[in-house]
Parts: structure tokens; sequence; C-alpha cells
């Protein structure tokens, strides 16, 4: 989000001095912009690095200095090779990045004092050199061919330390996002704490992150000495100031841990066109570094008071409403002879728990009738049976604990919302199944972590098929999602087998509930906001494929769990109404209720009644089942059938419902109907009514 | 129509500088080259020539910045001021390729170019070389020399230093007891003459490159009462400062090689350049200015004056 601000500041940047200054945009002039600006860039990133660790690099302007100095030393004076020379300033760079570490990270100096006084030595022992070496360096040059080009070269019409700056920049930017080492250096800046919690090696990956400084700004000073051939004595001074100031200005957090490459390069890059322009206009070189100042200032000034202010920003702008239109759903009241009619069914349910359970969003038995559910805490819930008086906390394993399933080993198998799947053991011990899928590797945000894991089912080869119902809200706000109708969900599939978890549908619009058919080979699973069934086809010649099974339900269906006759029970969390269909088809009116009223007046979903209901592989619904009003189960999230009962949860429920179902097979269980051998109840049921959607599509399933 | 020969060398003047364009890259917008700027600016307006100013306030990088795009924009003539021998070199040899005459001022680079207008630099050197071996060599006084050097890698500094070393090589009695660079600043050119001054309370001269500069080592003299003993002899433009500091005895020589007519002599080299047809980097012309000694408030006339905005 926050990149915007210092992309459009440049952008006003640049416009405006295409604007004042007469062919600005030639390609001559862009390429001597590019060619003048990297050394900053590199120095801006050295000192980018350094505050996202957390710490602060001051000597990155004098290593700078010296790494000039050093390379038309070695090259001009002593006349090293070219290879030799570069090798040797790096390695010039490392060591001052090792001194600053060691002591940051080892000897836990504070960062500021510790690189202020490098950089003051280094400057002295730099102004010391360059006098003493003043007169042989004024009058040696160097005729080598690689030299020549590294200072004045092009790649394509790319001045060739550009082209460093962006290679080195976008290996940088993925180090830092993508490789192990990097990740721990932003969480260490982010953190130190959580890191060391997180078993990160904290000292080495400060140490690092300044070696990595030092590195840079030495090839900076390389890259300068090919194309200035000079060490005067102004060459950094004051560039530290400039990086810091580059910086702020692309929003890097000072305290570390936030921000990113591509900012830091965007901060620097305004601060040079800005000196470059305003000398190009001819500006008193006074008046320049004071509009410098007055806009650092600014940028200061703003940051602060953009940090303090950016919830709210963000609450106005982040939901992004989308269009979702919706046709007239079948009527469900009592008279209207519908399957969906309302009914009292559940009215009389009998309550297990009362009390004593807070938030069971889903429930499960095994094979000796008890009863679990998560709890509100991120606790499983064990209920004795027979009657489930005895309660008792199965296993702790924190965040919300979401959908269950039971897999062949009799563990349970748990959704948990901010961390991810993890398992029960039948002996309690908890066990982390996954808690990342693959990175998509075209998108800036890392979208590897699994944010609202929220159901999941298990297939017979083992593979558990789990939906990350959203990536762009927590539980808290998993309403708000519903308020964008944006397909920010996905399918998630991990194999046990392999211990390798990827992603096998994005951009699903909320998937909740999930759960493998009967007969093995699909996978449903349902689209909240969209109030669509959708079959995922895992085994047979349709694998890969998705098809839509039951388009325009009332409500908005929940998690889906098998029922002893062959077909499929359904929750419907909430009802959809007329008002809020026609609020989903105007996007425009959501944006406008959610910049100009606070949340708690927002529209919500009716989620103030209670209704279970019952369809078959075909997509055909057969019955519904209600508690009208939700006086004892408003907001039903899921409901499983056992031995003839149907159990029924609710994610803010005080209690769990249980009704005895008139033609409920008593011996039928859960586990029984997908791991015994005589469970798999092949129905063969032809789906005939379903439209297959083409994979393309499908990987695109939204509100269109 | 008989033609007035004078009338058409008029002519052929203004077709040849008329409506020309002139770009100024100093090393920033001091007393100096404010003098310059301002004569030469006169002078353009009077022939008609644009001129455009670029101010790098000191920054070398920026300077080599404003440069480059200077040649982009393809200037008839492109008038330099070289921080460092090494700095713009480079630049200037594509300036000239790309058939923009280049004019360095005073400050050289190791490239030559169409024309240098300035200072004989190593004879200003020598001048103040002899004059402090006049005051201080041959067994007067200690013979113990500072030399405040500007910036290190400048040829200005550079080559002044370097003549004035060979001269002083003449006399066996001359001790130069430190000869460091004060990178233009008399910040820095007090804190050096404060440690010279501890190490050798009988300093006998002071030899530095630029007038503003020794204001800091003039104080510092000064204030440790040895006005008059410790001899200052400075090269300088001739700003009125420069003069006042003879004025008032803090400097004891100072060698002006007087910007305002140096500004003369840069718009006389551009006006030989415009009106030459040869192509860029063919000539190498000196224009180099004549230098006065400034001794006391008679010679006041070698220093100019700033005029009042």
């Amino acid at each position: 989000m926050e990149p915007i601000v210092p992309f459009t500041l440049l952008l006003v940047v640049f416009v405006a001095f295409i604007v004042m200054i007469p062919g600005y945009t030639s390609i001559p002039q862009l390429q001597q912009l590019m060619r003048s600006f990297p050394e900053q860039g590199f120095v801006a990133m050295a000192m980018a690095v350094s505050i996202l660790s957390g710490g602060l690099d001051l000597s990155v302007g004098a290593v700078f200095a010296m790494a000039d100095f050093l390379t038309l030393y070695f090259l001009m004076v002593l006349e090293w090779p070219l290879p030799l020379t570069i090798v040797a300033v790096m390695g010039w760079g490392a060591l001052i990045g090792a001194i600053n570490g060691g002591l940051i990270a080892y000897a836990k100096t504070r960062p500021f004092l510790t690189t202020m006084v490098v950089l003051i030595i280094l400057r002295a022992a730099y102004n010391k050199i360059t006098g003493q070496y003043a007169v042989e360096l004024a009058g040696a040059s160097s005729d080598n061919a690689a030299w020549d080009y590294l200072g004045g070269g092009f790649l394509f019409g790319i001045p060739i330390n550009m082209v460093c700056l962006l290679v080195v920049g976008i290996v940088a930017h993925f180090y830092l996002t993508r490789i192990r080492s990097g990740v721990h250096i932003m969480a260490v800046g982010s953190s130190r704490k959580a890191a060391r919690h997180a078993g990160i090696d904290v000292k080495w990956s400060l140490f690092m992150a300044y070696v990595l400084s030092g590195m840079m700004a030495s090839l900076a000073g390389i890259l300068y000495a090919a194309r200035q051939n000079s060490a005067g004595t102004d060459t950094g001074v004051g560039w530290e100031v400039n990086a810091l100031a580059a910086a702020v200005l692309g929003g890097i957090s000072l305290s570390g841990g936030r921000g990113t490459i591509s900012r830091a390069l965007m901060g620097a890059a305004i601060i040079f066109l800005l000196i470059n322009g305003l000398v190009q206009l001819g500006t008193h070189g006074s008046l320049t570094t004071a509009i410098i100042g007055a806009i650092l200032l600014a940028a200061v000034a703003f940051n602060v008071k953009f940090v303090k202010n950016k919830g709210k920003l963000l609450q106005k702008i982040y939901v992004t409403p989308s269009l979702v239109e919706f046709e007239p759903p079948a009527s469900i009241a009592r008279d209207s002879g519908t399957v969906f009619a309302e009914n009292d069914r559940l009215k009389n349910a009998e309550a297990i728990a009362l009390d004593k359970i807070e938030g069971p969003e889903d429930i499960i038995l095994d094979e000796h009738d008890h009863l679990y559910t998560v709890n509100r805490n991120g606790s499983i819930i064990r209920f004795l049976a027979p009657d489930y008086e005895v309660r008792e906390e199965f296993a702790r394993i924190g965040g919300r604990p979401l959908g269950m399933a039971l897999d062949r080993d009799k563990n349970i198998l748990v959704c948990v919302a901010g961390m991810g799947v993890y398992g029960v053991k039948p002996d309690r011990t908890v066990f982390k199944v996954t808690d990342e899928t693959n990175r998509t590797w075209y998108r800036f945000k890392d979208d590897s972590r699994l944010w609202l894991a929220d159901d999941l089912d298990v297939a017979p080869d083992g593979k558990i098929y789990f939906s990350d119902a959203t990536t762009r809200y927590d539980l808290s706000d998993w309403a708000l999602d519903g308020f964008e109708g944006r397909g920010n969900g996905r399918i998630v599939c991990h194999d046990p087998a392999t211990g390798k978890t990827s992603t096998v549908l994005s951009n699903l619009a909320f998937p909740n509930g999930v759960c493998v058919s009967h007969d093995g080979r699909s996978v449903l699973w349902v689209s909240t906001w969209l109030c669509r069934i959708y079959r995922y086809w895992i085994a047979g010649e349709k694998a890969g494929q998705l098809e839509l099974l039951v388009d325009n339900l009332p409500g908005y269906p929940d998690n889906v769990n098998r029922a002893s006759d062959g077909t499929y029970w359904l929750a419907f969390v909430g009802l959809r109404s007329p008002v809020y269909d026609l609020a989903m088809a105007d996007p425009a009116f959501r944006t406008r209720m959610v910049k100009q009223i606070p949340p708690d007046e927002w529209m919500c979903p009716g989620i103030n009644n209670g209704c279970v209901i019952k369809f078959d592989d075909t997509g055909r619904v057969l019955e519904s089942w209600w508690d009208p009003g939700g006086r004892s189960h408003p907001t039903i999230t899921s409901m499983r059938e056992h031995k003839g009962y149907l159990y029924i949860g609710g994610l803010e429920n005080n209690r769990i419902g249980r009704v005895k179902l008139p033609n409920g097979d008593v011996n039928w269980t859960g586990w029984k109907s997908y791991w015994s051998s005589n469970g798999q109840n092949n129905s063969g049921v032809a789906p005939s009514n379903v439209r297959p959607i083409t994979t393309a599509k499908a990987k695109h399933v939204s509100g269109a | 129509m008989a033609a007035d020969p004078r009338a058409e060398l008029l002519q052929k003047f203004e077709k040849a500088v008329k409506g020309k364009t002139v770009a100024w890259v100093p090393v920033w917008m001091g007393v100096l080259e404010g003098e310059w700027t301002r004569v030469m600016k006169a002078h353009f307006d009077d022939y008609g020539i644009k001129m455009v100013t670029r101010d790098p306030n000191m920054k070398s990088d920026v300077q080599l910045q404003a440069v480059s795009s200077l040649i982009n924009e393809k200037p008839d003539v492109l008038i330099v001021q070289n921080p460092t021998t090494t700095l713009l070199a480079r630049e200037l040899k594509r300036a000239m390729d790309a058939g923009i005459k280049v004019i360095q001022v005073n400050m050289a680079s190791n490239q030559l170019t169409d024309a240098y207008v300035g200072a004989d630099v190593p004879k200003l050197g020598r001048m103040l070389a002899g004059e402090v071996i006049k005051a201080c060599g041959g067994g007067k006084g200690s013979g113990k020399i500072s030399i405040l050097q500007g910036e290190a890698t400048a040829a200005y500094s550079l080559d002044m230093v370097k003549a004035a070393m060979e001269v002083f090589k003449t006399d066996p009695s001359i001790k130069i007891v430190s000869s460091q660079p004060t990178n233009w600043d008399a910040n820095k050119a007090s804190d050096i003459t404060t440690n010279v001054l501890q190490q050798n309370p009988d300093l006998c001269g002071i030899f530095s490159v630029w007038g503003p500069q020794t204001v800091g080592a003039a104080q510092v003299v000064k204030n440790a009462g040895k006005k008059g003993e410790v001899k200052i002899f400075v090269a300088s433009d001739g700003q009125p400062a420069d003069c006042d500091m003879v004025d008032q005895g803090l400097f004891t020589k100072n060698l002006s090689y007087r910007a305002d007519t140096q500004g003369e002599a840069i718009a006389n080299a551009v006006l030989t350049l415009l009106q030459d047809n040869r192509p860029a980097g063919t000539t190498q012309l000196a224009y180099y200015t004549t230098n006065y000694w400034v001794s006391s408030k008679d010679d006041r006339q070698y220093c100019f004056v700033v005029p009042k905005e």
C-alpha cells in the first residue's frame, strides 16, 4: 500500500521537470540521469539494509568514498588488474561492515554511535590518504577498455552502472523478501525479541546486514571511480545524510523491519532528481540546498502524521468493494413450498455443553462417540460420551481453531486462523501440518502465509485440501471480506507424503467449507459470498477441473459435511436479503458506506438465523432444517451427522445442538465413511445438471 | 551598392555571436565566481549572447551531472571551472566531440580544450615563493614555512605548490614544516595553523594558494600575538576582503590575479571561439591573466569592487 506515496512523489517531481526543463525527456538526457543516479542509489540501499535490520549505518558515505579512492589507487597507482581491484575493494567494504556488525551485534554497541565513529575515522583517513596521493592520482589514468566500459558503457541503451543497480536492487529485494537469511534480517528489524523466540540467530543476522551494507557502499565506490576518475575531498561527504533522507522519503520506518529496497531507491531517486533538476534550472546552489532541506522536513512531518493516522486512512481505503450481481434466490417463506421454506425442525434441538464452550465453529465425533469441538481461546475441547457432561481440554494449539477433520490414523486435523493447519494425535500431542503455501512468484506481496485457514478435509490418498478464506483480512474482520466480495481466498492442498503445500485454486471469493465427496474423486467447496457450491475434481478423467455445482443459494454457505445417505449437509452462516444483494451489486455505494460511516453501522449479512440444508452429488437441494430467528442456533457454521443424530456448531454460540434424524443411519460415523473399507459409499450418481468451468476460468472464479 | 567595410565587419561579428548560447558551470557561486559571472553576463548581454549558469554548490558529483546534462543541450560554448584535474576531463572531451567549444577557467583539468583562461598558476607559485624567500630565506628568521594548499587534487593548488616547491628547494635555509590541503575552507586553515604554530612557535612564513581560506590562518597568527612576525603570502582573485586583510596587516602580501579582468578575458575567449569557424577541439588557446602585487592600501585598485545590487 504505502509505496504509492513515494512513487507518486517521484512521478510528480519527474513530471514537473518535464514541464519546466526543455528536452528533459530526450534520450541522451534520460541516459544521463540514469548514468548519474546509481551510486547514490547503492548508498541509499546500503543505508536501507541497515535500517531494516533495526539499526543504522552512518558510515556508508565514508565507506563509499574510501572505496572510490582504493579503486583508483589499486588500478592506477599499483596497476592491479581490474577484477582483482574489484574483489579487493568489495573485500574492503565487507571488512568495514564486519567491524560495524561485529561491534553492534556481538559487542552490543549502539548502531548510531558505532557507525558515526567509524564514519569519522574513515573520513579522516580518507582526507589524509587522498592528500598523500593527490598528485599521483591527479596525473594518473588507466587505458583499460573494461574500465572505460564500466564508467561510460551502455547495455541496450541503459548505462552499465544503472544495469548494475537494477540487477543488485532486484537481487536485494528478493534476498530480503524470499531468501531465509534476508528474511531473518527483516524479522530482526521488526522485533528482535520475537525473532529470538522464533529461533533466529539475531546476532548473525545483524552482523550480515552491516556486511551487506558495507559491500553495497563499496560497489557504489567502484562504479563512481570508474565514472568520475577522481577522489575529491568532497566525495561521499554528506551522502549518509542523503541516504537517510532517501529512506525517510521512501517511507522506510526508522524503527526497523518495515520497508523495501524499492522504496529506498524511490526515495533516493526523488532527492537525486530534485537536485539535478534544480541545478539544471539554474537555481543558486544555496537555494537548491534549502529547497531539499524543506522537502525533507515536510517528508518527515508527513511520515509522522501518516504513521499516526495510517489506521484510519487504511480503514477508509483498504476495503475495495467489487461488483457481485445476484439473481433473486428461491424463496424461504414458510408458505412458499420451496425446499428452502422455513420450518421448525431445529427449534427443539437439545443443547449440549451449554455455556461450557465459546464459539464451537466446528464439531467432530470419533469412533468412541466422544465429541470434539474448537474453542475461542485456541483449544480443542472434548466432551466425553455418552452424556457429554464431562468437559476437558483435549489439546491447546493457540490461534483460533476452526474446521476439523479426522485422518486415517485418527488424528484430528484442524484449521487454525492466523496460523495454518495443525494436527492433534490421539495421545494429545500437537503437530504442525503446514503454515504456508507456495508463493506467487510475480507478486510483490508475500502470499505464502496462511491468513485464515477455515475448513479442511482429507482425500483417500491422504492429501489434505483446505480453504484459506481470505488473504486480506483477519478472522475478526471476516465480514469485511464479504463486503468486498472479491476473490481474496484460495484452496490449498498439503501432501503429507512429500510435506509439500501448494495452492490449487486461487482468487476465490471466501472459500469456506471443504468436503471430499463420497466417492473420493472430487472436493466440494463453497464460496460464502457468492452463495455457491463448487466441485473440484481430484481424480479420474476430470482431475483438475472445476465445476459449479449449486448456484444462487438463499443463504451464505459455510461448512459442508457428509451425510449418512450419500448426500451432504451444508450450514448457512447467514441469510441473503434483497437489500444486501442490491448493495453487493453497487460497489460505489459500498465504498461510500465504508468511507463515511463507522464500521459498526455498516450493513452486514443477516446472521441471526439458523439453517442447515442437505444436497446431493447432482447439486439438488433436498431439504432444509431451520431454527427460525436463530434463538438457540444463530450463525450455524457446521453440522456433523453421527449415529442417527445431527450435531450443530456455531461460530459465536455458547452451546452445541443435537437433533435426532428421522432417517439417519444409526451405525454411520464420519470416520468410517472415510476410512473403513466398506465405508466408501459409491452412490454412483452421475452429475447431470452441472456446468463445467474451464481451468483457465477456474483460476479466477469471482462474482462476475 | 558599395559595401561599407566597417559595417560588414560588424555584420560578420553579429552573425557569429548573436543568439549563441554559452553555458557556465563554476564549482559554486562564491565571491570570485560571482564576479566572473557578473562581468561575463554584462558583456554577453551586450553582444546578444545567451548565458546559462549551473551552480553545483561545491558538490563534485552534481557538477559532473550538470556538465553531462549541458552536453545534451548543445550550447555553443561550455565554460567550466574544474574542482579537480580529473573530475570533468572525460566529459570535456565528450563535449568537444559533440561540437561544443570548451573554455576552462583558472582551474584546469588534465584534458586540454579549446581555450584556457586564467592565471599562469606555476608563475603565481614562483612569484609568491620568491617573496617568501625574500622574507624568510637566506638565514632571515627560522626559515620555517607552512604551506596551505587548496583542494589537493585541484590543478590550481597542485601546480602552484609544485612550482613553489621548486623555488623553495633553491634555498636550503627554507624548511617546509607543513603542507596541507584546506579544501578552500578558512576553518580548516585555522585548525592547521593552530597546530603548526604550537609545534613551531618560530614559524616564519605562511604560503597560501588562495586568499579567502587564509583568513582563518591569519586570525590564528593574530591571536597568537604573532601578527607581523609570521609573514603571510597569498595568491588571490582580488576579492575586496583580501585587500582588507592587507590593509589590516593580516596578510603580508597578496598576489591578485583580478577576477574582474579575468571575466573580461573569458568573454574575449568566447568571442574568439565563436568567430573561429574551425570545429571544436582544433585550437588550444591560452589567455593567461596578469598578476598584481597588493602590499598596502595604495594597491587597492587591484582588487575589484562588488557592485551593490
